[in-house]
C-alpha cells in the first residue's frame, strides 16, 4: 500500500453550540471535515441538524469556533461565511421565488465581477442541471420541486464553493429525483468539492459518504464510518441510543 | 361645474403623484426590512426645507439646490438606519418597536427642524414660470407638469433599477427572503442602509416638487406621511406601483371631496378611503406584495 497523502482538514468546529431564545437547540458539538471529503450529517426529525448548518454560516447565535482552511469563520455574519467559499443550500432550498431562474442563479454569483468566470459558471451549471437551461426565463417558484432543488444546488455552484453544504436535498421529492441529484452531489464530490450532506433517510447517503456524524437530540452522538453499518438496525441503534 | 370637476382632478392628479412618491418610499423600507417607517414624512419636508435653504439663504441654484438638498436627505436616511434602526435590530428588538422608533425620530427630527429653521413656512418658486398652458379648456400650470413628469421618470429609473442592476436585484432578493440572500452573499444589512437612502431621497424629491405649489414648513411631515402611507395600503403594502396608483387615487378623491363637500372634508376622504380598503380588499388594488 503507498503512503496516503496526509489528509488536510479544511474545516474544524469546536464547542459549536446555538440556541433560540433560551432554548439551546444545539449543545457544544465538534466536527471536522478533511479536503475532498462528503461527509454525511445524519438523525431522525428534531436532532438538530438545520440547527448545525446555520450554526456553521451563523445564521443563529452560536458559541464556539468555526475555522475554515485556518481562518476563523465569523460569527452572526453569513454573508462573508459564503465570501469565504462556505455555502448552504438550506432546508426548504431558499430559492427566490418570484424571480426568474437566471435571476437565481445570478444572485448566487453575487459576489463575483467577472464575466467570463460567470460564463464558465453558467456553463457549468446548465450541464450539470439541463433541465434548467429551458426554464432560464421562468419565475424560480413555476418550477417542480426537483427543479428547484437542482436550482438551488446550482444557484450555490455558481459562487464556486469550497465546502458545499446541504440541507436534505432529498425533501418532498420522488424516489427518482433524489437519486438524480445525489448523483450529481456524488459527481461534483469526485472532482473535488468537499460537501456536508444532511439526510434523514440515511440509505440515501450510505453510498456517497465516506463518514458521517449521527445527530441526535442536540447533539453528536456518534461518528461512523457508513461503509461498515451492515444493516439497518445497526443503524437505527444509533438512532435511538 | 365640469370645468371644474375636470380642474380639480387634475390637480388631484398632480398631488396624487406626490403622495404617490412617499408611498414608495415606504414600500422601498418594508420591503427591505418589514419595518413601516414613520419617519418618511420627516424627509419630505427636509426636502423642501433643506432646498429652500441652500436656494434663499446661500444663493445656490434652485436646480443645484435641489440635488444637494436630495443627497443631504438621502444621508440623512442612511443615518437614521444606523443611530436608530440598526441598534435596535441587532438586539433582536420587535418589529413594533422599530416601528416605533422611527414615530419618535419622526418627532425629534420636526423639532430639531423648528429648532433650526424657525416655524414660518417657506416656499420654493416654480421650477418653470410661466402663466399656465390651456389645453381643452384646463388650465395646466408647468409645476403641475414637472410633478407628472418627473414622478413618472422616478418611476421608470426604478423600475429599471429594481430589474435590471445586480443591486436592485440583491434588494428584492432580501425582501423575498433575507436569509437565503445573505447565503449568498449579499450583505443584507448594508442593503437595509440603501433602502433607507433609497427612500429618504423619494421623499425629498417629492418635498421639493410640491413645495412650489405649496408650501414647506417644519410641520409639514405628518401630514405627507399620513398620505403616503394611506397610497401605500391602499396599493397593497410593499408594492410600489400600487402605491403609486393609489396616491393617485388618493389624490383625486381628496379633490373631488374639496369640490363637492368642502375642503374640511379633505381629510374625511382620505381616511374613508383607508377604511374602504381596509373593510373590502386589504390587500389592496394590486394583492399581497409576497
Ligand atoms: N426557529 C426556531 N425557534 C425555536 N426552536 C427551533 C427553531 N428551529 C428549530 N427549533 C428547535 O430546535 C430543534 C432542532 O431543530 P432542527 O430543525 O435543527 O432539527 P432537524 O434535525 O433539522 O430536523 P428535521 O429533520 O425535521 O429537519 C427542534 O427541537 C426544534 O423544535
Ligand atoms: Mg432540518
Amino acid at each position: 500500500m503507498t503512503a496516503a497523502v496526509e489528509p488536510s482538514r479544511i474545516l474544524s468546529v469546536e464547542g459549536l453550540s446555538a440556541r433560540y431564545g433560551h432554548v439551546e437547540a444545539l449543545h457544544p458539538v465538534d466536527l471536522h471535515v478533511e479536503a475532498g471529503e462528503l461527509v454525511a450529517v445524519l438523525g431522525p426529525n428534531g436532532a438538530g441538524k438545520s440547527t448545525l448548518m446555520r450554526a456553521l454560516m451563523g445564521l443563529v447565535p452560536t458559541q464556539g469556533s468555526v475555522a475554515f482552511h485556518g481562518h476563523a469563520v465569523p460569527r452572526r455574519n453569513p454573508a462573508k461565511a459564503a465570501a469565504m467559499g462556505l455555502v448552504l443550500v438550506p432546508e426548504g432550498r431558499g430559492i427566490f421565488a418570484p424571480m426568474t431562474v437566471a435571476e437565481n442563479l445570478e444572485l448566487g454569483a453575487y459576489l463575483l465581477n467577472d464575466k467570463q468566470e460567470f460564463a464558465r459558471r453558467h456553463d457549468r451549471v446548465m450541464t450539470l442541471f439541463p433541465r434548467l437551461k429551458e426554464r432560464l426565463a421562468q419565475t424560480a417558484g413555476s418550477l417542480s420541486g426537483g427543479e428547484q432543488q437542482m436550482l438551488a444546488v446550482g444557484r450555490a455552484l455558481m459562487s464556486d464553493p469550497k465546502l458545499l453544504l446541504l440541507d436534505e436535498p432529498s425533501l418532498g421529492l420522488a424516489p427518482r429525483v433524489i437519486e438524480e441529484i445525489l448523483q450529481t452531489l456524488g459527481e461534483l464530490n469526485r472532482a473535488g468539492l468537499p460537501i456536508i450532506l444532511v439526510e434523514q433517510k440515511a440509505p440515501l447517503v450510505l453510498t456517497l459518504a465516506r463518514r458521517a456524524y449521527i445527530m441526535s437530540v442536540g447533539s453528536i452522538a456518534a461518528e461512523i464510518d457508513p461503509r461498515q453499518v451492515k444493516s439497518h438496525d445497526e443503524l437505527a441503534h444509533f438512532y435511538l441510543g | 361645474m365640469l370645468d371644474l370637476v375636470a380642474q380639480s382632478i387634475l390637480s388631484g392628479i398632480g398631488v396624487g403623484c406626490i403622495y404617490g412618491l412617499i408611498g414608495i418610499g415606504f414600500c422601498v423600507i418594508y420591503n427591505a426590512s418589514g419595518i413601516v417607517n414613520f419617519a418618511q414624512g420627516a424627509f419630505v419636508m427636509m426636502g423642501g426645507m433643506v432646498t429652500y435653504t441652500a436656494f434663499a439663504r446661500y444663493g445656490l441654484p434652485l436646480p443645484l439646490a435641489a440635488a444637494l438638498a436630495i443627497v443631504l436627505v438621502a444621508f440623512a436616511g442612511v443615518v437614521l438606519e444606523r443611530l436608530v434602526v440598526r441598534p435596535l435590530w441587532n438586539r433582536g428588538s420587535t418589529m413594533f418597536v422599530m416601528i416605533l422608533a422611527t414615530l419618535a425620530a419622526q418627532i425629534v427630527i420636526e423639532r430639531l427642524a423648528l429648532l433650526a429653521a424657525g416655524d414660518q413656512p417657506r416656499t420654493l418658486p416654480v421650477f418653470t414660470d410661466r402663466p399656465p398652458l390651456r389645453i381643452l379648456g384646463l388650465a395646466v400650470n408647468f409645476q403641475f407638469l414637472w410633478i407628472v413628469a418627473c414622478s413618472l421618470l422616478v418611476i421608470v429609473l426604478l423600475a429599471l433599477f429594481f430589474s435590471s442592476t445586480k443591486t436592485g436585484k440583491a434588494m428584492r432578493a432580501c425582501s423575498i427572503n433575507r436569509d437565503a440572500a445573505a447565503l449568498q452573499g449579499i450583505p443584507v444589512s448594508r442593503m437595509l442602509a440603501l433602502a433607507f437612502a433609497l427612500s429618504a431621497a423619494l421623499g425629498a424629491f417629492a418635498g421639493i416638487l410640491i413645495t412650489p405649489t405649496q408650501y414647506t414648513a417644519f410641520n409639514v411631515g405628518v401630514p405627507f406621511a399620513i398620505s403616503g402611507f394611506i397610497a401605500a395600503i391602499v396599493g397593497g403594502f410593499g408594492r410600489p406601483l400600487g402605491a403609486f396608483t393609489g396616491g393617485i387615487l388618493l389624490g383625486v378623491a381628496q379633490a373631488l371631496a374639496i369640490v363637492f363637500l368642502g375642503s374640511a372634508f379633505k381629510n374625511v376622504a382620505a381616511l374613508s378611503i383607508l377604511l374602504l380598503f381596509l373593510f373590502v380588499r386589504p390587500t389592496g388594488l394590486l394583492g399581497p406584495a409576497k
